[in-house]
């Protein structure tokens, strides 16, 4: 049997390892553009910074490939043939014929739709291609941990297209390093682009278009804790504020950004505006793609075509509440490929997401969400909370029709299991702030939470 | 105002000194070096005609250059441990168990034995057990040791720890109370991210350790039976235990090998190239023997599942060389026999996925334990 897999990100990968616990003798190919290795796209942060190495951010060890027989092709896919049943791949390499199938081609960043947008000193902050780009814009390259094996590899099969190809480099051509970067777009990608630039002694700017930072995870008053903290650490916050032009210099270098609210001089953008499916690629195969570019599957990822399956960021799925989209998050993509790797096993398991979770790291402030917060469902009531002791924290409860549906929560941790039992349970308001505590998962010596009730 | 994770982000790969460069060659260089002249003075001063450590300890009006050592020892884990807390001071576990580490040092480390002499006392080290200490069981010793002394090791050794360790973790000892644990996690804290992740160090680190244990629990057998009947079986006596043929008796060869190489040269010379922990990973016996107390006893880190992003600062920022990300992105809960339990894992993690935590409930996660970094 012959399985192939185009992409070796989370999702690919766990569909590899999922089909290699069970058949070890099957032929298992991973096709990436990217990189040679699997790494942890969510850590990209901490390599810039310095915090890690390339090698610390990939979850196996290097010779997992060679121990675990995958065979890496290091190219970039350009089309399926589904009736012959085979992906081509681009600078004239052998196709790569197939039994099963999975794509796992994961996001690309939404390009800049101003103009100026594609000037020199202007990337983003998703791919390790972009990550080399802002290195080299602030830092002037790698950190002492180096730069991933072999980066360059593919660069003469790429396209002007490919999320993977790399970016000139404006800092090279001024001679200097960034002086005053840039960040446009108020997601959790953006923040990260901005904690990195103050990390590396920077002030960035940070251009928002909501009235506030993350309006879909966030409510006014969590908000203003995170600009506060973003202000002391020397980042200008521009809320409200629509980008016009990114404006460049005679040489073609992006020298500013222009907004409805005044022109700021900058030397580096990182436009965080989104990511979308990264299928571009696969215009004029037969496969099916919904109105947003991602792929269709059904509720065992099965795409249109026989044999083909698709996982992670590119795959438009069920969610929850019924919707068809893609999930854009390392967990779903990991809990896809686990399905997929058994799919492309033969088996017949179905991709069933549960009740919403997540957590992320706003400058320092820990946030854990579970559930539905911010939907602006009918008859809600958020009750909340803040802390403001040694430790300090917000609580905020989202109460439906007397039961409690989601929780937001910054400053402390908790353990979103037991949040999540406590939505399946329909527990009421009363009964979670007096069991709060056995969800907190705070470490050692923190004193717990005490709410006082208004 | 108290956080749990880490504050800020760091530049570690982006320090020179702390990663294998020249000078942070020239620092390991620098401190075998000082081990070598500290064990071997009387060598250098047949050689060159000084010695150089004792000439500043009598300056100083430090009696010898063991409490020389003792000086500098205490020094570099008070400047650790201010370059530590500044960077991870915002966690109060951190905080608490640094200046745990600070104080034992101190009083117990240096003060003390200094102290004790002149009051007619005897010099003792109230926070050193066997087998770390490996003396400290022999008949002999035990015999030269005023009685409450005597029995505070016996017991300290063969009871408290190992029961303290049961109900903590050896984290109680490593991590807080020993003097090695104590100057790792301060002086050595720069270069914690060099100790190796790979299964081959993994590998390397059982055979090693159970190795030394063996050998240190053979010594101190052989030297008590020689308590017993060395006076009747000189020939006996003087394999074992002669001080006569400088270094190779047993008792010598272990004093050189285990205590003044391994724990010394070894250990503290090549922080800065494979990371703080050489010595407490791969040697030290007491940390071999708490780490299978560790292994039944109530201590594990939680993991709380689904979160994990496999981002890797845990495996990073571990100093004992555990894979940690292994266990949290595969939802498994771990107690590994070599975690010191400083917590860095847990301080971090950006998405809090990990606790130190003591608990009886740990029946889920006894049958994992891999041995591979990937579970086939
Ligand atoms: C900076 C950043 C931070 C993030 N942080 C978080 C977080 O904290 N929590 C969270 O849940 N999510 C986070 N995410 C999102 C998360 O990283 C993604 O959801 C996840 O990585 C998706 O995995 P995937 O396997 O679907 O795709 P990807 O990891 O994107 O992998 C795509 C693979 O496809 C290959 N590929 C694509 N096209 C081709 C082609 N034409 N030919 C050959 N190969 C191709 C690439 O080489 C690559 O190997 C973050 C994302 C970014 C960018
Ligand atoms: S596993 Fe965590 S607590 Fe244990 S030694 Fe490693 S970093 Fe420290
Ligand atoms: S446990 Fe935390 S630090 Fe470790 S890999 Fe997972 S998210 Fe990263």
């Amino acid at each position: 049997m012959r399985i192939v897999i185009v992409g070796n990100g989370v999702a690919g990968m766990e569909a590899a390892l999922t089909v290699r616990r069970r058949e070890p003798t099957w032929e298992v190919t991973l096709i990436s553009e990217e990189s040679d290795h699997f790494f942890s796209r969510t850590a990209l942060m901490w390599v810039f910074s310095g915090q890690m190495s390339h090698r610390d951010i990939e979850p196996l060890e290097r010779d997992a490939y060679e121990r675990l027989g995958f065979r890496r092709v290091r190219a970039r896919a350009t089309g399926i043939d589904t009736v012959g049943r085979q992906v081509s791949l681009a600078g004239g390499a052998e196709p790569v014929p197939y039994d099963r199938l999975l794509i796992a081609a994961g996001s690309r960043p939404r390009p800049g739709p101003w103009p100026g947008s594609d000037a020199r000193g202007v990337g983003h902050f998703v791919t390790l291609q972009d990550l080399d780009w802002y290195e080299r814009e602030v830092h002037g390259g790698a950190s002492r941990g180096g730069a991933p094996p072999r980066a360059d590899a593919h660069v003469r099969a790429t396209a002007d297209d490919s999320p993977y190809r790399f970016r000139e480099v404006a800092a090279e051509r001024h001679g200097r390093l960034a002086r005053q970067p840039s960040v446009i777009g108020g997601g959790l990608v953006g923040i990260e682009a901005v904690e990195v630039a103050v990390a590396a002694g920077l002030r960035p700017y940070f251009f928002i278009r909501e009235e506030w930072f993350w309006p879909i995870a966030l409510d006014p008053r969590e908000s203003r804790w995170i600009s506060d903290q973003m202000g002391q650490h020397g980042v200008e916050v521009h809320l409200e504020h629509e980008i016009e032009a990114l404006e460049t210099d005679s040489g073609g270098n992006v020298s500013g950004v222009r907004t409805n609210q005044g022109r700021y001089p900058s030397d580096c953008v990182v436009i965080a505006i989104g990511v979308m499916p990264n299928t571009g690629w696969l215009a004029g195969s037969a496969i099916e793609l919904d109105e947003r570019g991602g792929i269709a599957v059904d509720e065992e990822l099965q795409t249109s075509a026989p044999g083909v399956f698709a996982a992670g960021d590119c795959a438009s799925v069920r969610w929850f509440d019924g919707t068809r989209r893609p999930e854009q998050l390392w967990y779903t993509a990991r809990d896809q490929g686990r399905v997929a790797g058994l799919r492309l096993l033969g088996d017949t398991p179905r991709y069933d997401r549960g009740t919403w979770y997540n957590s992320a790291k706003l400058m320092d402030i820990e946030y854990t969400t579970a559930g539905l917060v911010n939907w602006n469902l009918e008859r809600e009531q958020n009750w909340y909370f803040e802390e403001q002791g040694r430790v300090r924290s917000t609580t905020r409860v989202v109460v439906q029709d007397g039961h409690v549906v989601g929780f937001n929560m910054l400053g402390r941790r908790w353990d979103h299991t037991v949040l999540i039992r406590w939505i399946e349970e329909r527990r009421s308001l009363d009964w979670v702030l007096g069991h709060l505590n056995e969800a907190a998962f705070d470490t050692e010596l923190v004193p717990p939470l005490r709410v006082t009730r208004a | 105002m108290d956080q749990q994770g880490q504050n800020g982000l760091l530049s570690t790969y982006r320090e020179g000194w702390r990663n294998r460069s020249a000078a942070g060659i020239v620092v390991s260089a620098l401190l075998i070096l000082f081990y070598v002249v500290l064990y071997w003075e009387h060598k250098v001063q047949q050689h060159f005609g000084i010695a150089p450590l004792t000439a500043i300890s009598e300056a100083a009006g430090l009696r010898n250059r063991w409490y020389l050592y003792g000086f500098l020892y205490s020094l570099a884990i008070i400047g650790g441990a201010v370059y530590y807390l500044r960077r991870h001071g915002n966690s109060r576990y951190n905080r608490f168990r640094i200046t745990v580490n600070v104080a034992i040092q101190v009083a117990l480390g240096f003060s003390l034995p200094f102290i004790m002499p002149l009051f007619g006392g005897q010099e003792v080290y109230f926070s050193y057990f066997w087998p770390l200490k490996y003396d400290y069981l022999y008949p002999q010793t035990l015999a030269d040791l005023p009685l409450y002394f005597a029995l505070y090791t016996v017991v300290g050794s063969l009871l408290a720890a190992p029961v303290l360790a049961v109900l903590y973790g050896k984290r109680w000892y490593c991590s807080w109370v020993c003097g090695c644990g104590g100057l790792a996690n301060t002086f050595g804290d720069p270069w914690r991210h060099l100790t190796s992740k790979s299964t081959k160090s993994w590998r390397f680190e059982q055979a090693s350790i159970h190795l030394v244990l063996f050998v240190a629990i053979s010594t101190t057998f052989l030297i008590g039976l020689d308590w017993l009947i060395g006076e009747d079986h000189p020939a006996f006596h003087r394999i074992v235990a002669g001080d006569h043929w400088q270094y190779w008796s047993i008792k010598s060869f272990y004093v050189l090998a285990v205590g003044a190489v391994l724990a010394g040269v070894v250990g503290v010379g090549l922080y800065p190239l494979f990371g703080p922990r050489v010595w407490c990973r791969n040697f030290c016996p007491m940390a071999a023997i708490l780490g299978w107390v560790q292994k039944v006893g109530r201590y594990r880190i939680k993991v709380k599942p689904g979160m994990c992003i496999s981002c890797g600062n845990c495996s990073t920022y571990c100093e004992m060389g555990i894979d940690v990300r292994s266990y949290a992105q595969a939802d498994q809960s771990f107690t590994r026999a070599s975690c010191v339990g400083c917590g860095m894992c847990a301080h971090m993690c950006p998405r809090g996925v990990l606790k130190l935590e003591n608990t009886w409930e740990r029946a889920e996660d006894k049958e994992r334990q891999r041995l591979s970094v990937v579970d086939f």
